[in-house]
């Protein structure tokens, strides 16, 4: 019996344990270990210590390239928080309230997230085309003309473009969860609040909101790994080097061009390439631990 | 018995599914072909099909990527073992970069006799510079022009400029009748390095400026190949509200469609213009020097070669095909069908505009960066490309972007270094 | 609650405008699927003068979108059947059986949580190629299956933990193998974790982008997603036929959105949202 039940427990676990072993620890600790080797395209060539890491700090234009991708990652992340999560908190506020339509609401907010980030990408690049894209003709039409401008192709504004499309197409993913979470405040504090006169914006903030805060410290932490993983929309939209002049290069990008080839050349640079994912891997697990602790301790306080 | 029936007919639904019909019967050998000509598609098909008349047991298919993608699809493709069986290749430092590390086989006069009718000069571009040995059978020289409207150009009176100052009165001139004067645009980091190879050679001294800066003479800081970047920024009132969100389908979508007077861009447009607008009256023009009694500066370069993956299963059948492309009757073909200079010697051109460009290159330069500076990464391309963009963008001055592409290149350029 | 009244006509502006701005793009690109290029470009907002199917049969049949639409559904629905399959057996081991280390399992693979699997491409990519599975279907499924295990087994262990107790032993007692247990007692007790688990990764693995891009380089075995960048390629400068194409890689998932809507919801959000 105890030997069929340990039999019985190797059966159900080994699929999983295999499967998982393979292909993600396996190919992970081997991340961390290639950024250690010289290599000459695919071929793995002896042990090379931190010079991966050398090249990438001190080999032009490598340094610069590393830290414009990475602000450019902080920037999609600040604008996201501000643009994309605000707006979802505030409608999320709002279908709390049960409005008219509520489910039909909540319904189509949430249908973008559906949709692939490629036919995304590749629709609005369609619409801001300067010369055929209908949002300058619209504008146009409208008589805001004077705004009407090159959204993509701009420096200043190519990198803001993009994040609101990326907002366009997950607003409705914060919205579904900050509505959870307001919902699971418990109607009677609500209510007593209510009668002792207090109002609606004082219901929101001193009740709603600290409430709230295991949502945002999800919310926060999933935007935080979006942000620093970002690499669909950008590549779509404006291709692997990051256009117009690097402006919107983020680490994603940076990291596939070195390690399978720029644009012009297919050369590949697999250890500095390790070297990039290695880099953006401890920073994306540092903060998802801290995070996460973060998360336990305050549900731990409330609870 | 039915589940029997059912099991055996599954059973055989599999097994065709996994074993395709080669394991059952003769089966032509079948080849794959990629390229990053998706608009040449059709020809190629045409192409192929004459090709697999006379070669029953070959089958090719064609498949096209998009051009900004394909290197890298090309490199992942081949150092994952695979790739296609025959491979459009680019030339000198965009071939080396497959060449070198073995992935491309390396053709001799024996296997593809027909080479040795090839200039010197086309060869070139298809000869690695680690082993000297040749990798391909060049397909194609391309030259950097300026296209412009002919029906427009009549409306106002126009005549083709022959020097700088004419060609912005030109411009001026269209704009100020309402007409978009230039359909160039800066999304694709590309089509601005195009519009460098037509500007510039005129200002920065052509061939002799190329020698110097290749001998490591010189770098890309000389002022006479800044000021000559420079001249582009002239151009941005004439291109089309919001030029920097302009790509290349925008680009040609503008100038197919009678939209924009004139296009800056290479030889290889000739054909894609004619099969998609056969209204469109359109002439060549090489970039205008400072003066009129200059023979102006054209870039020109071998376009890329085709060639063969070292690991084919199908090296005879690969062979046979390369041979057909390196054969006369091919190159007219490809010059009469697509209205591109095939790099097959004794092609006889019978395109106007092509018969015209073909006068420009008695005065040819090659195309700086792609002949040049394209043997490792950063390439010179790579960095031209990206600071144009921010050049016509106006957040780098000319000054910068020759600043830029010579501190990038120092990596890998020694003579570069410390200059 | 007279203050709620006075507001819901605000409220109800902003929801619609929300709406709009949701819908307005899906919209535009649906009826610009039917119209010919030439109209996209002059009368981008106005219907189609003529209601035509012309670009769709043309996509259908010219750009093998058939064909990428199967590849996307073998190899989504191939993921998600190992996933469930992989993740309901260890997350049953985990959730209903004491032994030495299955603490340490649990933990093991929630770490795949925060592991992003995209940083290791290249030893995958290395690793597919000495398996010889590069540029086949396998190499997409078995990337898809293992790193969706983690929430799998996480979503399912949780739901193992919650049945009583008695339920097992008292199979156990009647004698059932330890397998009918699983598959006829717990299995269906767990068919809402099931559901959900299918849907968070139905719909990622549905869409993903980045590893066929690296790993699939044959076009007949492009997924939907890769397929459509090569069909951007192929048809560029002839703006009805993309539109048509838009339209229609997105109509099997907005469909099914249609119908199954709330389970969608959940499931997506299933790793933010408790219950």
């Amino acid at each position: 019996m105890r030997a069929g039940r340990r039999l019985w427990l190797a059966i159900f676990l080994a699929p999983a344990v295999v499967l998982f072993a393979a292909f993600v620890t396996y190919p992970i600790l081997s991340a961390l270990a290639y950024s250690l080797y010289s290599w000459e395209g695919i071929g793995r060539r002896g042990f090379a210590g931190l010079a991966n890491f050398i090249r990438l700090f001190t080999t032009f234009p490598y340094p610069r390239l590393l830290v414009g991708a990475f602000w450019h990652n902080v920037v999609v992340f600040g604008l996201t928080m501000l643009i994309q999560n605000i707006t979802g908190l505030a409608l999320a506020l709002i279908l709390a309230r049960n409005p008219w339509g509520a489910r039909a609401y909540r319904a189509i907010f949430f249908l973008p997230v559906t949709l692939s980030l490629v036919i995304v990408g590749f629709l609005w690049g369609l619409f801001l085309n300067p010369v055929f894209g209908v949002i300058n003709k619209t504008l146009g039409m409208v008589g805001l003309g004077a705004l009407a401008r090159a959204w993509l192709g701009e420096p200043e504004t190519a990198l803001i473009t993009l994040t609101l499309i990326n907002a366009w197409r997950w607003v409705g993913f914060p919205t579904i969860v900050f509505l959870a979470g307001i919902n699971a405040v418990p109607e009677d504090y609500l209510e007593a609040a209510r009668l002792d006169g207090a109002s609606e914006w004082d219901v929101t903030r001193r009740i709603i909101f600290p409430l709230l805060a295991p949502a945002v410290t999800i919310i926060v932490i999933l935007t935080f790994i979006g942000s620093f993983n970002w690499f669909e929309l950008p590549y779509v939209v404006q291709g692997v080097s990051g256009a117009p002049n690097r402006a919107t290069d983020v680490l994603g990008l940076l990291f596939y061009r070195t390690a399978f080839g720029e644009v012009d050349t297919g050369l590949q640079d697999i250890g500095v390439g390790s070297a990039i994912a290695v880099l953006m891997f401890l920073m994306l697990v540092t903060v998802s631990t801290v995070g996460a602790v973060f998360l336990r301790r305050r549900e731990v306080e409330m609870g | 018995m039915m589940r029997r029936l059912c099991t055996a007919l599954i059973a055989v639904a599999l097994f065709a599914t996994f074993f395709p019909a080669s394991v059952l019967g003769q089966e032509p050998v079948k080849l794959t072909f990629w390229s990053w000509r998706t608009e040449d598609k059709w020809v190629y098909d045409r192409m192929i099909r004459l090709f697999q008349t006379r070669n029953p047991g070959i089958k090719i298919e064609f498949i096209p990527f998009r051009a900004p993608e394909y290197a890298t699809i090309l490199s992942t493709g081949l150092t994952a073992g695979r790739g296609p069986d025959i491979i459009h290749l680019r030339a000198y430092g965009g071939l080396e970069t497959f060449a070198a590390p073995g992935f491309i086989a390396p053709l001799d006069f024996e296997q593809v006799p027909e080479l040795k009718r090839f200039p010197l000069q086309t060869i070139a571009g298809a000869r690695s510079r680690k082993d000297g040995r040749i990798y391909g059978v060049p397909f194609a020289t391309q030259t950097l022009v300026i296209f412009y409207n002919k029906k427009i150009f009549a409306q106002h009176n126009l005549t083709v400029p022959k020097t700088w100052d004419q060609f912005l009165t030109v411009m001026r001139t269209l704009k100020d009748k309402g007409v978009v004067p230039l359909a160039n645009g800066g999304k694709e980091g590309w089509t601005l390095e195009v519009l460098s190879g037509v500007i510039a050679p005129n200002f920065y001294g052509g061939t002799t400026f190329f020698e110097a800066v290749t001998r490591g003479q010189t770098t890309f800081r000389e002022p006479a190949y800044t000021n000559a970047l420079a001249k582009m920024l002239e151009l941005r009132p004439y291109m089309p509200t919001g030029f920097m969100g302009v790509d290349y389908a925008t680009m040609q979508q503008m100038f197919i469609n009678e939209q924009a007077a004139m296009f800056i861009g290479g030889s290889w447009e000739i054909g894609f213009f004619k099969a998609q607008n056969k209204n469109l009256e359109f002439g060549v023009f090489a970039a205008p020097p400072e003066r009129a009694d200059q023979i102006p500066w054209v870039s020109s370069y071998a376009d890329g070669n085709y060639g063969i993956n070292a690991k084919t299963p199908h090296m005879e059948a690969a062979l046979k095909f390369i041979r057909f492309t390196a054969t006369l009757e091919f190159g007219q073909m490809f010059t009469d069908l697509l209205a591109q200079m095939s790099a097959v010697p004794g092609v006889v051109v019978r395109n106007p505009q092509l018969q015209q460009v073909q006068a420009m290159n008695r005065k040819a330069t090659p195309y700086i960066m792609l002949v040049g500076f394209r043997w490792q990464a950063p390439t010179g391309s790579t960095l031209l490309q990206s600071a144009l963009q921010g050049m016509m963008a106006g957040t780098l001055t000319p000054a910068q972007v020759g600043e830029e592409v010579t501190r990038g290149l120092s990596s890998w350029i020694d003579a570069f270094r410390g200059r | 609650m007279s203050g709620r009244s006075r507001w819901t006509p605000l409220l109800q502006a902003i929801l619609i405008a929300n709406a709009f701005l949701v819908l307005a793009p899906m919209v535009f690109m649906g009826l610009s699927a039917f119209k010919t290029t030439r109209e996209i470009f002059q009368h981008p907002l106005g219907l189609p003068t003529v209601w035509s199917l012309d670009n769709f049969s043309r996509v259908w049949v010219d750009a093998r979108f058939a064909l990428y639409i199967q590849n996307s559904v073998i190899v989504t629905a191939a993921s998600v059947a190992i996933i469930l399959f992989c993740g309901a057996m260890a997350g049953y081991a985990l959730g209903r059986f004491r032994f030495r280390g299955n603490d340490f399992l649990y933990l093991y693979f929630l770490s795949g949580l925060m592991l992003p699997i995209r940083l290791a491409i290249i030893p995958l990519f290395i690793l597919m190629r000495n398996l010889n599975l590069l540029d086949t279907l396998w190499s997409l499924i078995l990337i898809y299956a293992a790193s969706g295990l983690p929430s799998a087994i996480f979503i399912l262990t949780g739901f193992f933990r919650t049945l009583p107790a008695d339920l097992d032993s008292a199979a156990r007692i009647d004698g059932a193998s330890e397998w009918t247990i699983f598959t006829r007692v717990m299995l269906p007790l767990v068919r809402p974790a099931l559901v959900i688990v299918t849907v968070y990764n139905l719909i990622p693995i549905w869409n993903d982008f980045f590893f066929p891009l690296v790993f699939i380089q044959s076009d007949h075995l492009k997924t939907l997603p890769l397929g459509m960048t090569a069909f951007f390629g192929q048809y560029y400068t002839d703006w009805a036929t993309l539109f048509a194409g838009l339209t229609l890689a997105a109509v099997p998932v907005v469909a099914l959105y249609v119908v199954l809507s709330q389970h969608f919801i959940r499931g997506l959000t299933a790793g933010a949202v408790k219950g």
